[in-house]
């Protein structure tokens, strides 16, 4: 076997082994963070640990508030980041890849065909995530991608590995090329052994047990939430007597919320993903409350913070029985609609992409009555002395706390909201 | 002994030492933070949703308002409106200067004619009423301040006043069928005894344009608006 070039394929190991640790750290450090309940930055960035971002819409948070960045999530509050394993499982491959490096022809053959099965195991699950960011969450987050180049690079150290033994035990010792630089002159003359295969078996558990202990450790000293989840405030008068909120629910929806949102508000788009994305929103029996902040329609802003957001409110409730389609439209559409709010002659300019998009609401957005019902959801939130924000969802008539509407969200609702089973 | 089983050895227990540590004192520091409230990042103070608050809401605008309010009854409950006497001794201020303080609810409010002697709204007055009273908006009051010409006696002309914001109040308590209404509306009547309306106000939003108004007519009326002022 080619001794440097076995070394080579060390190396690339341990520096996909040595990333994959940065990226998963810094992941799993901002995801602990949010522990203590409150808004954090998240890193998201190909450089690791590169300052946070400053937009809180970004395509990592969404990663870490989804349902797949932890396990558990309805169990414990934040659940167990995945992270965390794969910090122990990084750690175990630099050690291993290390330890290849510095044995070179002393370490059996079954080190790299360990390395070589191992080491595919990061990268099923990196694929595995790629596919369900791409798919799922729409999205690609930097610190997630940096994360499966690590993971690539140590499958390819792995794979190659393997492949320069296998080479090498085809060739059989080489008497014209004494080894001498490989861990001492006692190598030179001895082939590489292949070693029991129960020592497959062996790393294999150190694997495991390197991958676990990180997230038992967690387990243990995650704080309990159990008191803390009470949800923060209620309606005080959930009554729509003029009926002017918009009503949608599926069959067999059994818990009654409301949700108070702004349909070109980031946040509440990446919020009512991630209930779809849950499974929960198909067991909502939903009132909408329509809260543009837009100082256009609602009085209670001084200048417009999403300039345009009555024009597409409006048209949610112009949409009728199609309210639902019209408003996930103002999520997925929410960037272009804002950029066009906030050039000259905005809500014309907004209304018509509506209009293009929705023909059939001509003449009804802008329309008095319509006006009227959005005055009225307004005045809702007044009643109700809501925060000027968005979103803010209601189980029942409790009001769930910003803080537990992050990565603590399903243990939340499964608290507030016993009968919401998770899909 | 294999000098790369040491290093892998060592290597790997400082990493998972490292990791448990980390992760150790991560947590910890979230639940002190959890547990003291100590914030890593300030949060900015969220406004809470209340009425609107327009610019002509000014300091005395509004005590005029609130003294109304408390004694004709929306606020605290009990009797139902003002009379002109009440109206002269709560404001405590001229018959110029209190309307003036309506001067700039030119653009959202409208002033309903009626006929000389009636109390009954026309056509158009029940057209501006429903109108006006539709476009609320943020608002948390609506005003009905009538008044009556100088013809007839001051007693008939207080009570004509008195029917007049009656007028316009059941029609609203009728047609929109609106829940705590008499939490919403203040009504006041002033005959023809204090603040009557100079004939600049034809120029504003009546509802019968153009139809011979003068400084007579233009006190048959009842002034009606919305008002944003958080009272």
């Amino acid at each position: 076997m080619g001794k440097q070039k076995a070394r080579w394929a060390a190396a690339i190991a341990l520096c996909g082994a040595l990333l994959g640790l940065v990226f998963s750290a810094y992941s799993t450090v901002d995801y602990v963070a949010h522990l203590d309940r409150q808004l954090h930055d998240v890193r998201c960035s190909f450089i690791p640990g590169a300052a946070a971002a400053e937009a809180a819409e970004n395509a990592c948070r969404t990663a870490l508030y989804s349902a797949y960045s932890a396990v558990l999530r309805d169990r414990i509050w934040g659940g167990i980041p995945i992270s965390l394993f794969a910090n122990g499982a990084f750690a175990f491959f630099i050690a291993f890849a290390a330890y290849l490096l510095v044995s070179g022809n002393r370490a059996p053959r079954r080190g790299s065909q360990f390395l070589a099965l191992a080491g595919c195991t990061p990268l099923v699950v990196s694929i595995g995530m790629a596919i369900i960011s791409w798919v799922e969450l729409g999205s690609f987050c930097k610190t997630c991608v940096g994360t499966y180049v690590a993971s690539l690079l140590v499958a390819v150290g792995g794979a190659l590995g393997w492949w320069l033994e296998r080479q090498a035990a085809r060739r059989g010792p080489d008497p014209a090329r004494p080894d001498a630089d490989d861990g001492g002159p006692a190598s030179a003359q001895t082939p590489q052994k292949l070693g029991p295969a129960s020592l497959i078996l062996t790393w294999f558990a150190l694997l495991g047990l390197f991958a676990v202990a990180p997230a038992l450790l967690y387990h243990e000293t995650v704080p309990s939430y159990a008191k803390r989840v009470k949800g923060c405030g209620t309606l005080d008068s959930a009554a729509d007597p003029k009926k002017a909120l918009i009503h949608f629910s599926s069959a067999g929806a059994t818990q009654p919320v409301f949700m108070v949102v702004d349909p070109l508000c980031a946040t509440c788009g990446v919020f009512h993903q991630r209930l779809m994305v849950e499974g929960i929103f198909e067991q909502l029996d939903t009132t909408l409350v329509l809260f543009p902040l837009d100082s256009e329609c609602n009085w209670n802003l001084t200048t417009p913070l999403h300039p345009g957001a009555c024009v597409v409110s409006e048209a949610v409730i112009c949409g009728e029985e199609r309210a639902l389609q019209v408003l996930e439209w103002g999520y997925e559409e929410h960037e272009r609609l804002l950029a066009a709010g906030k050039a000259k002659g905005g809500d014309k300019r907004v209304l018509a992409m509506v209009e293009a998009r929705w023909p059939a609401l001509k003449g009804c957005i802008g329309d008095q009555q319509t006006k009227k019902k959005l005055d009225e959801m307004i005045r809702f939130a007044v009643t109700n002395k809501l925060p000027v924000a968005t979103p803010q969802f209601f189980v029942g008539t409790t009001r769930l706390c910003d803080e537990d509407s992050d990565i603590g969200l399903p243990y939340a609702l499964r608290k507030l909201a016993p009968a919401l089973a998770r899909r | 002994m294999n000098p790369g089983a040491i290093v892998g050895a060592v290597v790997g227990a400082a990493l998972i030492g490292g990791a448990l540590v980390g992760v150790n004192n991560q947590v910890q520091a979230a639940q002190e933070r959890l547990r003291t409230g100590i914030t890593a990042v300030d949060q900015p103070k969220v406004a809470v949703a209340d009425d609107a608050e327009a610019d002509y809401c000014t300091p005395k605008f509004k005590e005029v308002l609130q003294r109304v309010l408390h004694a004709c009854g929306l606020i605290s409950g009990g009797r139902r409106g003002c009379k002109p006497a009440d109206v002269q001794r709560l404001a405590a201020i001229s018959d110029d200067e209190f309307n003036d303080l309506f001067a700039p609810l030119q653009e959202r409010g409208g002033v309903i004619m009626f006929a000389d002697g009636s109390d009954k709204l026309d056509d158009d007055g029940v057209k501006l009423v429903d109108e006006l009273w539709e476009d609320r908006r943020g608002a948390r009051y609506f005003f009905v301040v009538a008044r009556a010409s100088k013809t007839g006696t001051r007693k008939f002309n207080q009570a004509l006043s008195h029917r007049r914001a009656n007028s316009v109040k059941f029609r609203i308590e009728d047609h929109f069928k609106e829940p705590d209404l008499e939490k919403k509306m203040g009504l006041m009547w002033l005959g023809y005894d204090f603040a009557q309306l100079g004939t600049d106000y034809c120029k504003w939003n009546v509802s019968k344009p153009g139809k011979g108004c003068n400084a007579q007519a233009i006190n048959r009326s009842a002034f009606v608006s919305w008002v944003d002022c958080r009272l």
